[in-house]
């Protein structure tokens, strides 16, 4: 057996710690991806609010 | 002492500007040292001698929960300043903060339920501290739903405000829990008064990934703030400037 599998192996609790590794990279991932969409979308409308008052953008 | 600097720091186009400028600063750092945290935890630390390679959860999941507690106190806080002192920019903090801990915390549940079933045989147990985790859930997705339910920003802000300010009672109670009851989970090892119980190949990449997760946080918050400060603004001319650039 190489070192490469046993590292991922985790000494037998592979199907613990490799979800709990998964989970919280994914919410990481998650914020950074809401968080940009949050604030584009906060743009998008405040442009669209200025055109609606012939302010323009 | 002037009061300049806290007048400058509730101003909108101020605080736009200033956290688009700051973002790089902590994105970086945050992620720098989540990778050496990882490294430093999965590779370089040893295997713990009761728990093995299954106590390596410790470095997703103690992070995570110390951004649970950590971002609602900050939540509460500035949820307190808003009300208080009636500052929008302070709200918007408050409102930024809650879906990051809202993810954060349901990471800690999740994370503690796979290392609870190997090291307790039960991946849930009604325990103080699991349950109070659970309520903190509960009331990030309670003030989420909150927000969302009213149509007007202000009334949202001063409704979600004063859930966050009470809330806060749950703080204390999550950190002590293990204290005050008798708790399968196991008493703090690096958030204590004494010196850590840990030793050092195993407590520098935790204290890495606790820093990392913190900065990240600061990051996130400061790309949501932006966006929550602009949709509070209606008629500003600032607002011409950001969003048309």
């Amino acid at each position: 057996m190489n070192s490469m599998s046993r590292f991922f192996e985790m000494g037998g609790y592979a199907a613990f710690v490799w979800p709990a590794y998964a989970i919280t990279f994914a919410a990481i991932v998650l914020n950074i991806l809401w968080a940009r969409r949050s604030l584009a979308r906060s743009r998008e409308e405040a442009r669209r609010r200025l055109a609606a008052r012939g302010e323009g953008a | 002492m002037t009061w300049t600097w806290f007048h400058r720091l509730a101003s909108p186009p101020y605080i736009y500007t200033l956290a688009a400028r700051l973002t790089p600063w902590f994105a970086w750092p945050a992620g720098l040292l989540i990778v050496a945290g990882l490294w430093g935890g999965l590779v370089l630390a040893p295997p713990d001698y009761q728990q093995g390679d299954g106590f390596r959860i410790i470095y997703v999941h103690a992070p995570s929960a110390w951004m649970s507690l950590m971002v609602y106190t900050t939540m509460a806080i500035a949820a307190a300043v808003g009300l208080i002192w009636r500052i929008k920019v302070a709200h918007a903090v408050a409102a930024s903060c809650a879906p990051i801990g809202a993810s954060f915390t349901f990471a800690a549940l999740v994370t503690g339920a796979l290392w609870g079933q190997p090291m307790w045989g039960t991946y849930w147990e009604w325990d103080p501290r699991l349950t109070s985790e659970l309520i903190l859930l509960f009331l990030y997705l309670g003030y989420m739903g909150l927000r969302a339910a009213l149509e007007d920003t202000q009334r949202a802000d001063r409704a979600s405000g004063v859930l966050a300010v009470v809330g806060v009672v749950n703080v204390p109670i999550i950190h002590y829990s293990v204290t005050w009851w008798n708790s399968l989970h196991q008493a703090p090892t690096v958030m204590r008064l004494a010196k850590p119980e840990i030793a050092a190949s195993m407590l520098v990449p935790l204290l890495m990934m606790l820093l990392g997760f913190t900065l990240f946080f600061v990051a996130i918050l400061l790309v949501r703030l932006r966006g929550e400060v602009l949709s509070r603004e209606r008629s500003a001319s600032w607002i011409r400037e950001v969003v048309s650039a």
